[in-house]
């Protein structure tokens, strides 16, 4: 027994400066890249906010004018204000049509698994497609609506000519693709509750809409949230679905900070001021997120 | 309050019979212990009377009243769950008016309704906690106080205390049974541990295999096992039970004779009884050569403090003797065990008790 203590000190020992060294050792090739693609770019992008570019080049350093211009700048606030409309609506539907699914599908029955995954598709197809999808069923002279409208006896069906129903159908699209997330994540969620509880309260009394929400719904509060603001951050920066149906037309109807923010940079050349104004939607999208998580912790722990 | 009666239930989960036909009436303010070891269908008995899971056949009556397909709410009963099952997002006081809220109580009635039941268990301090901010003990004490808060036809308890540690086990034993004799309420409660289904209850029914093997007050069950399978399940150390042959003379045991009186022998004669079944506490350890005694050697000793006891190969099997705090003893000694046949109970070879133990009132 002293024997062999003795003997893994001295192993110990002659391992020490190895010990020390190797857990940077192995972070090392992790942190480099992480400098590399994401620090290092985005300082870059802040450095970039701070100046005039012209075909390219550095014309002048303006320090925080980007950032001031900005705000008075009523293409970016109309985009800014397409896309909180764009963001509420799309997650607040996704969020009430996953609740409903995940509820339904927590049942058991003949063929919920197969059903399952045939709601998550949507989510897996990649985002171009679907909005090539969709432009051929919105398609105004051979698309799915009008073929259906006509063979009802209707006329041509017009979607994305009209500022309006772009806008809806943009949502349309947002809600299909993205609602099997919500699905998702919810039915973990709701997989993950206690069974119990539910139980004692049918024994209590309470009938379905009561254990929904006195229960279900109190209990899930977290996950919903969690799930809202996963989907809130990533439908700000929507933007291929977008480029590829609309391109932000017809007028400005659908166009989202991110597809604004594109043309400043590549149509217009103006780099300096689309790296300041996707800096202040990150710091937008960031404040939204800390104050969404504050008021989690609040709620859960009040 | 109300009586409680399983007639003729029924569950099967596919091909597997959880419930072979259970009979079982529950007498008005009675608090009945449902025992068996785990997967004896116990708890699926109990689920079933909740209607938390729906008999395959037969039926049940909560007082007069057939409950068979009415849904939980509509049965008036309460129920503690294993695991508390308490609501996370309530506080411990909106978890114990939930039922009456959901009644429609008016709320000065509930709230007074809460502080007297939070009174009875003393968590009156914990009112406004959540669940999670509360040990295991007092998590029981609210599933209590949630459940005696109206007044139910009848009390369901799924095996209340399993979650706690051994200490605070027998503190709620004891106040599980002072509360259902003060509210005279009628109460099933599902154990595995007989500890506590002889000493809370006033009836106990002992369930093996989806069936129920006997239904007796504890002294019963304890004394008058209906089988081998109650007579072993229920004691601790549990009955020693040996091969017995019958003689002309009297019964021998691993090739021993037993002087047994005629009227006894006649009895285990006409039953043809193949075992005897002898309580640790109805034998006592002797000298080799003494009369009645069957010779063996000491295989292991376990002082209790209070007790000893000593584990005795015999021909025939191992049997656990109690003996005197102050017993010593080698392992391997040479030893006799002793027991007054009065006491013993016999087995016939479908394990049924065919001769029971002499009661101490001369039977």
């Amino acid at each position: 027994m002293a024997n062999s203590g003795t003997q893994s000190r001295k192993y110990r020992l002659q391992g020490a400066g190895l010990d020390l060294a190797l857990p940077y050792l192995m972070l090392a090739p992790g942190l480099l890249i992480v400098l590399g693609v994401l620090v290092y770019p985005l300082w870059d992008g802040l450095r970039a906010s701070t100046k005039v570019y012209r075909y390219g080049s550095v014309v002048a350093d303006v320090g925080m004018q980007n950032y001031i211009k900005l705000w008075s700048d009523p293409q970016f606030l109309n985009s800014l204000w397409v896309t909180v409309e764009f963001v509420a609506l799309s997650v607040t539907f996704e969020a009430i049509l996953g609740f409903a699914l995940a509820l339904f599908c927590l049942r058991e029955f003949r063929g919920i698994r197969l059903l399952r995954t045939i709601l998550i598709i949507p989510m897996v197809i990649t985002p171009v497609v679907v909005a090539i999808v969709f432009r051929l069923i919105y398609a105004s002279d051979a698309g799915m609506l009008t073929a259906i409208s006509e063979w009802m006896g209707g006329g041509q069906v017009q979607i994305l000519g009209s500022p309006v129903k772009a806008f809806i159908g943009l949502v349309v699209l947002d809600v299909w693709e993205w609602t099997p997330l919500m699905f998702l994540i919810l039915l973990a969620g709701l997989q993950s509750l206690p069974h119990e509880p539910f139980e004692a309260a049918r024994v209590d009394g309470a009938g379905n809409w009561r254990v929904f929400a006195d229960l279900t719904f109190p209990m899930m509060r977290p996950v919903l949230a969690i799930a809202i603001v996963l989907r809130t951050i990533d439908a700000f920066g929507t933007f291929d679905q977008v480029f590829v149906l609309t391109r932000g037309g017809p007028g400005e109807a659908t166009r989202l900070v991110s597809i604004y923010g594109y043309d400043t940079a590549f149509k217009f050349q103006q780099t300096g001021y689309a790296a300041a104004l996707f800096v202040t939607i990150g710091l937008v999208v960031l404040a939204l997120a800390f104050s969404a998580v504050r008021l989690l912790r609040r709620v859960d722990a009040s | 309050m109300s009586s409680v009666l399983y007639q003729s239930v029924v569950k099967n989960y596919g091909a597997l019979n959880v419930l072979r036909s259970l009979d079982l009436a529950v007498p008005d303010h009675m608090f009945l212990a449902l025992l068996g070891p785990s997967g004896c269908g116990k708890t699926t008995a109990l689920r079933i009377l909740a209607g938390l899971d729906m008999p395959s056949a037969g039926k049940l009556f909560i007082g007069e009243r057939d409950v068979t397909r009415l849904q939980p709410r509509d049965r008036d009963i309460a129920m503690v769950f294993q695991s508390y099952a308490l609501y996370p997002q309530m506080t411990v006081g909106e978890n114990i008016g939930y039922p009456l809220w959901i009644r429609g109580m008016p709320d000065a009635e509930r709230r007074a309704k809460i502080d007297e039941v939070a009174a009875v268990l003393e968590i009156g301090h914990l009112l406004d906690r959540r669940p999670r901010q509360l040990s295991g003990g007092q998590r029981q004490r609210v599933a209590l106080a949630r459940a005696i808060v109206r007044d139910p036809a009848a009390f369901l308890m799924d095996e209340p205390l399993s979650n706690l540690d051994a200490r605070l086990r027998l503190t709620m034993r004891g106040e599980i049974k002072r509360l259902c004799q003060r509210l005279g309420a009628t109460t099933l409660y599902v154990t595995h541990d007989q500890v506590e289904a002889l000493t809370m209850a006033d009836f106990v029914a002992v369930m093996h295999g989806g069936e129920l093997q006997q239904m007796a007050p504890p002294a019963d069950i304890y004394d008058r096992p209906a089988n081998r399978f109650v007579a072993t399940f229920v004691g601790n150390p549990p009955m020693n039970i040996l091969p017995v042959t019958l003689a002309e003379q009297g019964i021998a045991i691993g090739g021993t004779p037993v002087a047994i009186p005629a009227a006894r022998l006649a009895a285990c004669r006409a039953a043809q009884v193949v075992e005897i079944g002898l309580r640790p506490e109805d034998m006592s350890v002797s000298v080799p050569g003494a009369p009645n005694a069957l010779p063996g050697e000491i295989y292991v000793v376990e002082p209790m403090g209070n007790e000893t006891l000593v584990n005795v190969r015999l021909g025939g099997g191992n049997v656990s003797v109690r003996a005197g705090r102050d017993f010593r003893g080698a392992v391997g000694a040479n030893i006799a065990v002793t027991f007054d046949v009065s006491n013993a109970c016999f087995f016939n070879s479908a394990g049924l008790t065919a001769v029971h133990r002499v009661n101490s009132d001369g039977e």
